[in-house]
């Protein structure tokens, strides 16, 4: 009857646990993590080890976590909590209290197959080479509750994290903490440039800026060597948390974030496309040299009858390289055929500027008779940026276009690349927040609950700017850096009352300081039925105010319903279904004009009136009338004493009442997983995935030529509606977006005492498609019979799958050393229209691109010996 | 990069080495103490005249009606039965040690162990006694003090510490019937137990490792006071 069994104090190697980070069991202990983010980093990992101390999680605990109660035990819902790993009782550390543990793994990892694979570096930096899988100090004393451990893993010098941490349970913590993490976005990227990864970017002899052909390009960017395109994330931190005096509680931290590497980037020398020779549409790369410094402060007390929780963050950006400028080598052309007088061959970017933010938050809450609670928090923030500002131009001589007297388009770059052209020399930009929020909850009777809620928040935009060149006497500023003015009469971004050929120039002068202020009311109450059954339901309403936006008035109402059974025919069921409507007052298509240079004194309205903003029946999908339901189920079964088998199936459903705009959108998803741990040595899990989604979209296309009802130019051009001269239901056009996603997962584990064997096979796929009808030819851009004949009902599909399987085994020597031999085979295949062709050739006409994108297939392995010494 | 590679190559193959010769050395840890799962017990019965019948000679230290003649020995009479058997259990299969204890249960059966478990269960507990509620061992018993983590000991030895009493719940059932009835014992007695349970003594089985972590957080003051009370009730 009575079970006999060694106790638990028994040392054994620990087995590694490298590939085990995958299976995606032990939900309830995911991490060795901070706990906090008050201090430290939340969660520490790498692709070797994602939960950061896998190889500490071996052997399971057979006493599993009660000493009470026989059988591992569930959450409330069902789920089974998975055994706890062994406790490491440690070895004493002197003649004093304390005692250690720690654990050292580390060998050799070979990288074999397409190892540049784009899906596969993603966040990983793979080498083939020596590697940290784990080094975990651990201090203890027993006897005063105090701790100080050490955890660290190193792939690559881009790839690794350490952290020291120590305290006195009950009283305080200190972590500090340092990591690196790669984020490679392209594998597959030729670049044409001189200089990538700083702030300008030239070309490379032969190829001369404004001056080279198509021709020459194409042979220059088959000739770049292929490079990567990424960046690392350097962290490091320093955090205190610990009581103060009596029931107060602070924590003070810092934290400086260090991003550097390159990311792909644009560069437009205005359009290419339907004007051949004309313009230049580069892909650029621009640098990353980023630094966020972020400053956390808190102060707590929780008093019988008030709590009360200070806090202040702090988080400063700073960009150390604020421009990217690049050489384009296309001459440009204009659409006139005039004697090309202007030579614009740089462009400019001006990059992130550096900014600071700073949020003050007090949070209060007092028990009520009753058995209930009130909480009131009050928090103001404010971002501010400062820069000095860049000139609106960098090129030099002559700008624009001259077509004949008096018709003389051209600019002096004089005038303009200075910062003597501003009208301001710094940015001043501040944005304010304000945050109220009170609640008040009872529960007079354990069956009944019920709570309220008032939140108001405000976001106020307090920049104003104003273009205008106190040089020159005129608004706006040079659109692309001259290239637009120098391709499009006219087109030059400015405006000039005293100039005939400007004073109707309706360009963007003031920035739009969006801005909202929301109101938001909850009324809510819970029954209990019986000891199993549960209802709440909720009530809110939404209350928007924004700013410069199309409505002053958004309401969003919104009821939901929670059912919860906690034994249907042995399961806990979970329902929820929501409703939400929402509406407004009048939709103004355009609340802009006060933007735009014809606010200004002196402009005058041109003889056909000024071309409308956009149709007036369009409705933006954030403001516009809306319904949303939304329904879920989530099920967990208990099958036996071992293992769970749980189902979630998700819906949702949005209506938008628009004309123009999106349409519909909706979501269809379930999941499935089998949770089985027969005993503390064996554990099998497997889960299925699948989601599908839509999205419709009307539109419709301007009348912009003879062969779609030309209206852009005449007196037809001022009517807004759908069905006019501009909009005409012909040129009306929809897309339907389509997308589906499907996961698979299947691991297992199993500890034969001196061997342990563990392995997972993973799989995703998704699928994009994006398709279109149209009423005539009219809604398309390019109505040339090719284009048309061409155009089909969609673009081709796109496709992404994975699969991934992972073996390991374990060998335990004795009870300090072990050995452990893994291994991981993955395929992928990748087909993005978007990058259709590059394969062939990254230049088309006066367009070049960079990255070729994800490769079309690619299987890698990689192949591990790690020894385990437990120290 | 090369460098830093061979490094670790080196470092490893040295560790190698010393794996290897870390192998050859014998254990330096004790051998791993037997455990007695009694999380999946259930509650005893055995014949209690024929236990009437085989208690002559523990008459001797726990009473002829189970009420001990000494406080270094405890009293028997009321006690659960489950509980009773358990410690003859642990006492004939060593788990326990007790220079008098090993040696009597050691001849026993296990229907012998159940017969005398069900008598003296059987038998009419010690009268009550008046304990001080105003105490420092009853704030410990019944409140437990939560700021020297100190739990509370009628929650599983029951308010009147007449031993635990079962609710209802979803999750599987603890052991009840294996938790002692605690009202009366000797504060001699049960001050030694307790000391028992920290010194490691005491051991054997999962109850007891359950007490071990409660007793961690008593200091010598608390264990006079707990049974001080105990004693009284």
């Amino acid at each position: 009857m009575l079970a006999q069994k060694g106790n638990r104090t028994t040392p054994k190697a620990l087995a590694l646990g490298l590939l085990a980070g995958l299976l995606g069991m032990q939900c309830a202990m995911a991490g060795d993590t901070s706990g906090t983010m008050r201090v430290g980093d939340m969660q520490y990992g790498n692709g070797l080890d994602l939960r950061g101390w896998t190889p500490m999680l071996y052997p399971a605990d057979p006493d599993g976590t009660s000493y009470l109660h026989p059988g591992m035990l569930r959450t409330p819902t069902g789920a089974l909590y998975p055994y706890p790993p062994m406790a490491d009782a440690g070895r004493p550390l002197g003649q004093g209290d304390w005692t250690y543990a720690g654990l050292l793994q580390f060998g050799y990892l070979h990288v074999g197959g397409d190892r540049n694979a784009e899906y596969f570096r993603q966040y990983d930096d793979w080498k083939s080479g020596a590697v940290l899988g784990l080094f975990a100090l651990d201090f203890n004393n027993r006897k005063t509750g105090s701790y100080v451990d050490f955890r660290g893993s190193r792939i690559s010098g881009d790839d690794q994290f350490y952290r020291l941490r120590g305290g006195r349970y009950g009283s305080y913590r200190i972590e500090a903490f340092y990591r690196d993490m790669p984020h490679t976005v392209s594998t597959s990227a030729y670049p044409i440039w001189n200089g990538v990864g700083g702030t300008d970017l030239t070309l490379p002899a032969p190829l001369v800026a404004g001056a080279s052909t198509p021709a020459q390009v194409a042979a220059a960017s088959a000739a770049t060597p292929r490079r990567s395109i990424g960046l690392t994330r350097t962290r490091a931190g320093l955090g205190y948390e610990g009581v103060l005096y009596r029931d107060w509680i602070g924590s003070a931290s810092i934290t400086n974030e260090k991003r550097t590497g390159t990311r792909l980037w644009g560069g437009s020398m205005f359009f290419n496309f339907p004007f051949p020779d004309n313009g230049g549409v580069l892909e650029t790369v621009r640098p990353i040299d980023f630094r966020t410094t972020d400053i956390n402060l808190s102060l707590r007390n929780v008093g019988k009858v008030w709590r009360f929780l200070a806090t202040y963050n702090g988080s400063f950006f700073r960009n150390h390289k604020d421009h990217l400028n690049f050489e384009s080598p296309f001459r440009l052309w204009n659409v006139v055929g005039t004697p090309q007088v202007a030579d614009i061959k740089n462009g400019q970017f001006s990059l992130e500027p550096d900014n600071d933010y700073h949020n003050l938050r007090l949070d209060l809450s007092r028990e009520l008779k009753g058995n209930g609670q009130f909480t009131v928090a009050g928090a103001w923030g404010t971002m501010r940026q400062n820069d000095a500002l860049l000139a609106p131009t960098t090129c030099v001589g002559t700008g624009g276009i001259f077509i004949a007297p008096p018709v003389n388009y051209t600019f002096q770059c004089a005038n303009w690349n200075t910062t003597a052209a501003l009208s301001r020399k710094n940015a001043n930009a501040r944005i304010d927040t304000g945050l109220l929020d009170a609640r008040v909850s009872f529960h007079p009777t354990a069956a009944f609950g019920w709570h309220a809620g008032l939140r108001w928040y405000r976001e106020d935009d307090k920049t104003r700017y104003l273009a205008y060149n106190p040089l020159t006497g005129q608004y706006g500023y040079i659109s692309e850096n001259g290239s637009q003015g120098s391709v499009v009469p006219g087109e030059t971004g400015i405006f000039d009352s005293r100039n005939p050929l400007y004073r109707s120039a309706n360009v963007t002068v003031r920035n739009n300081p969006f801005g909202y202020t929301d109101t938001l009311f909850e009324l809510g109450g819970d029954w209990q039925f019986g000891s199993k059954s549960s209802l709440g339901v909720v009530y809110t309403f939404d209350h928007n105010r924004p700013k410069y936006r199309e409505r002053r008035r958004v309401d969003d109402q919104r009821i939901k319903f929670d059912w919860v059974s906690r034994d249907v025919i042995g399961a806990t069921v979970r329902l929820s279904w929501e409703y939400a409507r929402r509406d407004g007052d009048r939709y103004n298509y355009d609340p802009y004009e006060q933007f735009f240079s014809r606010s200004l004194p002196g402009f005058v309205v041109p003889a056909n009136g000024i071309a409308v903003h956009t149709v007036a029946d369009m409705r933006k999908y954030d403001l516009s009338n809306r319904t949303e339901s939304k329904a879920r189920v989530i099920i967990t079964h208990p099958w036996g004493e071992s293992a769970t088998l749980s189902a979630t199936f998700y819906g949702n459903r949005d209506r938008y009442d628009a004309l123009i705009g999106r349409q519909n959108t909706q979501t269809t998803g379930a999941t499935v997983q089998w949770d089985w741990q027969p005993t503390p040595a064996t554990t099998v899990n497997a889960y299925l995935g699948a989601e599908s989604s839509r999205m419709g979209i009307s539109n419709v296309n301007d009348a912009d030529g003879p062969d779609n009802g030309k209206a852009l130019g005449t007196i037809g051009q001022t009517n807004p509606n759908l069905g006019g001269p501009l909009y005409p239901y012909a040129n009306q056009w929809w897309e339907l977006d389509r997308e589906s996603n499907r996961n698979a997962g299947l691991s297992f584990s199993h500890d034969f005492g001196r061997v342990r064997l563990d392995g997972s096979y993973n799989y995703t796929g998704s699928f994009g498609h994006v398709g279109y009808s149209y009423a005539t030819i009219g809604a398309l851009a390019y109505r040339d019979p090719t284009a048309v004949a061409a155009s089909g009902s969609g673009f081709p599909d796109n496709k992404y799958r994975t699969n991934t399987l992972d073996l390991g085994v374990n060998f335990t020597v004795n009870r300090s050393v072990g050995v452990r031999v893994f291994g991981r085979y993955e395929t992928g295949a990748f087909s993005d229209w978007h990058y259709a062709g590059f394969d062939n050739t990254l230049s088309y006409d006066h367009r070049i691109y960079t990255d070729k994108g994800g490769q079309l297939h690619y299987s890698v392995s990689l192949v591990g010996v790690m020894l385990n010494l437990k120290l | 990069m090369m460098y830093r590679t061979s490094l670790l190559l080196l470092f490893l193959l040295a560790s190698g080495v010393a794996a290897g010769a870390g192998a050859q050395e014998p254990p330096h840890a004790a051998a791993p103490a037997r455990v007695a799962d009694l999380r999946r017990m259930q509650p005893v019965s055995g014949d209690a005249r024929a236990g009437a019948g085989k208690a002559a000679v523990c008459a001797a230290c726990h009473g002829a009606q189970g009420v001990a003649i000494a406080p270094n020995f405890p009293n028997l009479a009321g006690q659960s039965a489950t509980y009773l058997y358990v410690q003859l259990k642990e006492f004939h299969d060593g788990l326990r040690s007790d220079p008098v204890m090993s040696g009597q249960a050691a001849a026993l059966s296990d229907a012998d162990m159940r017969d005398l478990a069900s008598y003296y269960a059987a038998l009419a507990p010690k009268p009550a006694g008046r304990a001080d509620a105003a105490s420092r061992g009853a704030q410990l018993y019944l409140a437990g003090d939560p700021a020297k983590g100190i739990p509370p000991c009628q929650g599983c030895h029951g308010a009147d510490a007449l031993g635990p009493r079962p609710h209802p719940s979803s999750a599987p059932p603890p052991p009840w019937a294996s938790w002692p009835r605690l009202r009366g014992q000797s504060a001699l007695y049960l001050a030694k137990e307790l000391a028992d349970f920290k010194s490691g003594a005491r051991s054997g089985t999962s109850n007891a490792k359950v007490m071990q972590g409660v007793v961690e957080t008593l200091d010598a003051a608390d264990v006079q006071a707990l049974s001080a009370y105990l004693d009284a009730l």
